[in-house]
């Protein structure tokens, strides 16, 4: 038997034919979406999500020096997704005529962990001679900024500091 | 773009592929009962795109496990619904691949020449039910726990073998870590490859037979007939150039079909999303293990095999039945396909179903035997927090623990839950010179303790509640003297029911106790009444 035979039920009639062949792309299409979209949003959401303020005490304002930065340490709780974590971390305190600047304990440059030195004045990074004066512009080396903060509040004499890495 | 499309075909020979794929003749008949195979398939990759994401946000091992399912059904945007597409998708395909195995069945569509595609699609079917046991281990919930500890005992009653088959599948003597390792290795490593290999191989024998036409009735003549099978051949050949071709017209039909299935599944899976229910406890006695719905049939049917007869329904049974279904081509030859013209399998096949939804309804009517207490997931949490910050080094709880704090038997009775918020953010506020140290919690943290710590000793209780007590209760129950004794005396109440209970068993006594003769007070008093009342009771009544 041919396709042409009248028993056959094959209608050669190219409309039906695209109108069946864009139907199909239409639910396919559809599910594809509703299906993708979710799925999108769900590995995407990271981009828009925003973090939870997480702030941590560093100590009592009267514990400072006047001029002197201080390193402090401290340990954070957080949330890391599902796993509840205590981290350690630390940060260069300023007290200086009156303000107080918290510095993110890494060099802008690459991320290494700078020093003060009294001596000079200076905060040191050991990785590649970057330089930054007492309130963290840089004086010499590879360093593309001064050094970052965190932000920083006083409820009753006790710091506050929300220690995160600057938006890149 | 010819030119392309050229280049491509010598180097790839697409158009022949896609000829013989889409545009091959599909016998003539062929109706909706044959979408359930491209439903099953669909599902399947629902199931794939679904177990990919969620995998994003799993972590297979016991002190994380439930906390990560939690974080990504509650953080997580679209998370629920994707949890909960996976679930509703699991029963979707153990329903759908059930109904492609039944139609194949009653239209005799396994006999010559597809006995290897039978052997195959019974292999998937095992594959799906294997798929639904390793993955509910996955959330570590209480019914993961009970579920998978219930599936390892009965792998233990296998004569000789089991003991040494059941430490294989948990990994180790004990249900734990490595089997949950174990269990999500094979639900996401082993079963995919193995189901997808069978997968190919089964359309691969779909496409190379040809999808079997609708069965007809033969008659006596013609199904004695020496040379039925170059009939058939010849009979398939004509309905097939009578048939359309697969593109589009058939693909329009199973289109149409897995687009109802998602609409559902979405729907589904938006308004009743996963269950996850407390943390996995091997301690506990008051939980009421309940197997998923399909596993219900032989949840039930374990119950008519008492002692020495267990193994019986657990090994032979199970091994006859899926003996039968893989025999299934072998033991039914011949050319007669027409359901009317095999009365003993067709009897066979409606009993075995008939069986199989008895069973499974008795399963799923099945009393209680333990009282259903719901309680706050958020308490479970604290009781946690509870014991990873070794709060009972210095505070005494039921009897264990340091003297350095306050006892906190009845801290819900002493102390409101602003104090107690205060409290665990800075002890210092609120208690001058408090020893406690601060340990900087998180607010969720709080809240979890919060609720811990308010549960214990019942919660408190208003003065309005022995008034409610009076005007609701006295006329049926005696509580310390009050009241007439037709309904049973509630003066130790406390002792052996919590506030949680009794406060359920007020609202609607029905779901706790079948032949309760009091009627539920939801309609007659607020939630918080009844809280009050319950937590009287409780106090009260200890």
């Amino acid at each position: 038997m041919c396709p042409t035979d009248k028993k056959s039920n094959e209608p050669e009639n190219p409309s039906r034919r695209r109108f069946l062949a864009g139907f199909i792309s239409f639910l396919g299409g559809l599910i594809a979406l509703t299906m993708g979209g979710g799925g999108a949003v769900y590995f995407l959401s990271p981009a828009w999500r925003g973090r939870k303020e997480n702030w941590v005490e560093a100590g009592p304002v009267a514990d400072l020096p006047e001029g002197q930065p201080v390193k402090k340490e401290f340990i954070q709780r957080s949330m890391d997704g599902w796993v509840t974590s205590e981290s350690r971390g630390t940060v260069w305190l300023l007290r200086d005529k009156g303000s107080l600047t918290a510095f993110n304990p890494h060099c802008t440059h690459l991320g290494c962990p700078y020093r003060w030195d009294p001596d000079k004045n200076l905060f040191l990074c050991p990785c590649h001679n970057g330089v930054y004066d007492k309130s963290g512009r840089v004086v010499s080396g590879p360093p593309p900024r001064p050094l970052d903060h965190y932000p920083l509040r006083v409820d009753n004499g006790i710091i506050s500091i929300l220690p995160q890495e600057a938006e890149a | 773009m010819k030119k392309i499309l050229d280049w491509l075909d010598e180097r790839t020979g697409w158009r022949k592929v896609k000829e013989v794929l889409l545009d091959r003749h599909i016998p003539r008949g062929v109706n909706g009962w044959y979408t359930l195979g491209s439903v099953t398939l669909f599902l399947f990759s629902i199931q794939v795109v679904t177990g990919i994401l969620l995998a994003m946000h799993y972590s297979p091992s016991p002190d994380h496990a439930y906390d990560s399912v939690r974080y990504l059904s509650g953080e997580v945007p679209m998370g629920r619904w994707i949890r909960a597409l996976h679930k509703w998708g699991a029963t979707g395909m153990v329903v759908a691949v059930t109904l492609h195995l039944l139609r194949v069945f009653f239209m005799g569509a396994y006999k010559y020449p597809r006995e290897v595609t039978w052997l195959t699609g019974v292999g998937l079917f095992c594959l799906v039910i294997g798929f639904g046991f390793t993955g509910y281990l996955l959330p570590w919930d209480q019914k993961a726990y009970w579920a998978t500890t219930v599936g390892a005992h009965m792998v233990d009653q296998v004569p000789f073998l089991g003991s040494s088959l059941a430490k294989i599948m948990k990994g180790s003597q004990e249900l734990g870590a490595v089997t949950l390792a174990r269990f999500y290795a094979i639900h996401v490593l082993v079963f995919p490859a193995l189901i997808l290999f069978l997968i190919g191989l089964h359309l691969f024998l779909v496409v190379w037979h040809g999808i079997s036409a609708p069965p007809e009735k033969l008659g006596e003549e013609e199904g004695r007939a020496p040379d039925w099978k170059s009939r058939l051949q010849q009979r398939y050949r004509d309905l097939k150039a009578q048939g359309l071709s697969f593109f589009p017209y058939i693909i329009f039909k199973d289109i149409v079909a897995v687009t109802l299935v998602f609409l559902a599944l979405s729907l589904v899976a938006y308004f009743r999303p996963a269950e996850l229910e407390d943390l996995a406890n091997p301690t506990d006695t008051t939980y009421n293990p309940r197997p998923e719905w399909y596993f219900l049939s032989v949840f039930q049917l374990l119950k008519y095999f008492p002692g020495s007869l267990e193994s019986f329904a657990i090994v032979l049974l199970p091994l006859i039945a899926f003996g039968l279904l893989f025999g299934l081509p072998f033991l039914d030859r011949g050319p007669k396909r027409h359901p009317l013209e095999r009365p003993f399998w067709t009897l066979a096949g409606v009993a075995a179903i008939v069986g199989l939804i008895v069973l499974t309804v008795l399963g799923a009517r099945a009393p209680l035997t333990n009282p259903e207490v719901k309680t706050d997931p958020l308490i479970g949490e604290g009781k946690r927090l509870f014991q990873e910050f070794h709060c009972e080094y210095c505070h005494r709880l039921e009897g264990h623990g340091g003297t350095v704090g306050p006892a906190l038997d009845n801290v819900g009775m002493r102390r409101n839950r602003e104090w107690l918020a205060d409290h665990f953010r800075d002890p210092k506020k609120v208690t001058a010179g408090s020893k406690m140290p601060n340990f900087r919690l998180l607010d969720g943290e709080v809240e979890a303790l919060v609720a811990y710590m308010s549960s214990l000793g019942g919660g408190t209780f208003t003065a309005q509640a022995p008034r409610l007590y009076e005007d609701n209760c006295a006329t049926c129950h005696k509580f310390h003297g009050v009241g007439e004794e037709v309904g049973p005396d509630l003066s130790h109440i406390g002792q052996y029911r919590d506030a949680a209970y009794i406060a359920s068993y007020i609202k609607d006594p029905g779901p706790l106790n079948k032949d309760a003769a009091m009627q539920g007070f939801a309609d007659q008093l607020t939630p918080q009444q009844i809280q009050d009342l319950a937590n009287y009771l409780y106090q009260q009544g200890k």
